[in-house]
């Protein structure tokens, strides 16, 4: 069993809350243990995951209807609750307690030697149910604070501009986030965003685009990888959205405001894990709809008019 | 025997300005819905009839009669296409 070394305030409650990862194979422990550290997440309770590696997928066939990703499955709700989780891109699985913020995961030796690759897929899809059961909900989006403290949720898909504007607006000295994983969480009477502290990865076009210097090339992803810090920003461990914007790439950069029904069904697309699980999922749709009854709501085309005009997101939503 | 109306188990949803959002996770999909729809999705959290549906719309909107029949019926078309409510025969 494994606890995290405390380093400032907010893994103090890593180790208070004891997020353990149970695994007597150490490449596997020290992977999954250093990738919840760099998270800088303050873990909403206690959670364990306990890793098996190596012999024959411990799991029964499950033959309940699934939800595929690229390289990954994932089943969940009735009859037995509990969320299994598949991964094809080396062979692993792993299955979440019905209830309790609980996972086992078996690894094949595949898996193990291409964790990495899992970090934004099997591993993450992992976590984001492990949350669920402790009141976050996984967003796919990014998040920052502008210079006049306001913050913004940017939610939408891969290729939609999230990271490059991200970068951009790090490079203007906002804070940052996240610039794709976040969770959504009651704080008080607000809904927050916790984002995942990763570096925000930028294609080619991207870097071209901003200009951009240094960075680390991270060849699975063909991206070049910045920290926030590194562009001129600051990070966010947490936003309090005002503010949402589900962009698109276009010619201009333009917005226009959401009508509701428009705002609510983009939150749902990108939090899509609220369609599994009954049992969380009233919880999980009111807190979308609560987050997006906080922000001003902008469906926002991203042209590359922005780079020329950095100051146009503010011009275009004073 | 008297037609009634009832939404699914596996609805849930939650609104914004009047207008809402309704995930069916039986199906596993999501539809959205218009401040009308939304009224009549919340009066079917227990069953109803078609009479009395019309009547938590006029009594809502300002609409005759007439035209709030057509809007429910079409209303309830759609939900039971999409099986996000059940009929029975009381």
């Amino acid at each position: 069993m494994i606890n995290f070394e405390a380093q400032g305030d907010e893994l103090d409650r890593s180790v208070a809350f004891g997020c353990d990862v149970v695994c007597e194979n150490a490449q596997a422990r020290e992977f999954v243990r250093s990738w919840l550290h760099d998270a800088k997440l303050p873990w909403p309770g206690p959670f364990q995951i306990t890793i098996h590696v190596g012999g024959d997928n411990p799991f029964p066939p499950d033959t309940r209807e699934s939800f595929n990703q690229p390289s990954l499955t994932v089943q969940g709700g009735p009859p037995s609750g509990a969320v299994r989780i598949t991964w094809t891109y080396a062979p692993a699985a792993a299955e979440v307690h019905a209830t309790r913020p609980e996972a086992v995961v078996w690894l094949s030796p595949e898996a193990v030697d291409a964790a990495e690759a899992g970090e934004r897929s099997f591993f993450l899809v992992v976590l984001i149910f492990l949350m669920r059961r402790l009141g976050w909900y996984h967003v796919h989006g990014a998040s920052f604070i502008d210079p006049l403290g306001r913050g913004w949720l940017m939610a939408g898909d891969s290729n939609c501009g999230k990271s490059t504007t991200t970068a951009l607006v790090a490079s203007r000295g906002w804070k940052v986030g996240t610039d794709d994983i976040g969770f959504l969480a009651r704080e008080g009477e607000h809904i927050v965003s916790r984002g995942m502290r990763t570096t925000i990865g930028l294609r080619p076009g991207g870097v071209a685009l901003l200009g951009a210097k240094g960075g680390r090339y991270l060849q699975d992803r063909n991206k070049e990888a910045y920290w926030p810090e590194e562009l001129g920003g600051g990070w966010a461990p947490i936003v309090t959205p005002e503010i949402i914007v589900f962009p698109r790439l276009g010619e201009r950069t333009s917005v226009v405001r959401a009508p509701a029904r428009t705002a609510l069904s983009s939150m749902v697309m990108w939090s899509i894990w609220v369609l599994c699980e009954p049992q969380f999922a009233q919880e999980h749709l009111d807190v979308l709809g609560q987050v997006a009854r906080q922000s001003r709501c902008f469906d926002l085309t991203l042209g590359p008019d922005l780079f020329d005009h950095p100051t146009l997101l503010e011009a275009l939503i004073p | 025997m008297t037609k009634q109306y009832r939404r699914h188990d596996d609805i849930r949803l939650t609104a914004m300005e009047g207008e809402g959002v309704v995930l069916h996770m039986g199906e596993r999909r999501y539809f959205t819905v218009t401040e009308t729809g939304l009224v009549i999705l919340e009066a079917l959290k227990t069953p109803r009839t078609f009479e009395a549906l019309v009547d938590a719309i006029t009594n809502e909107y300002d609409v005759t009669t007439e035209h709030a029949q057509r809007s429910v019926q079409a209303f309830l078309d759609q939900c039971l296409s999409s099986s996000l409510i059940h009929e029975s025969e009381h």
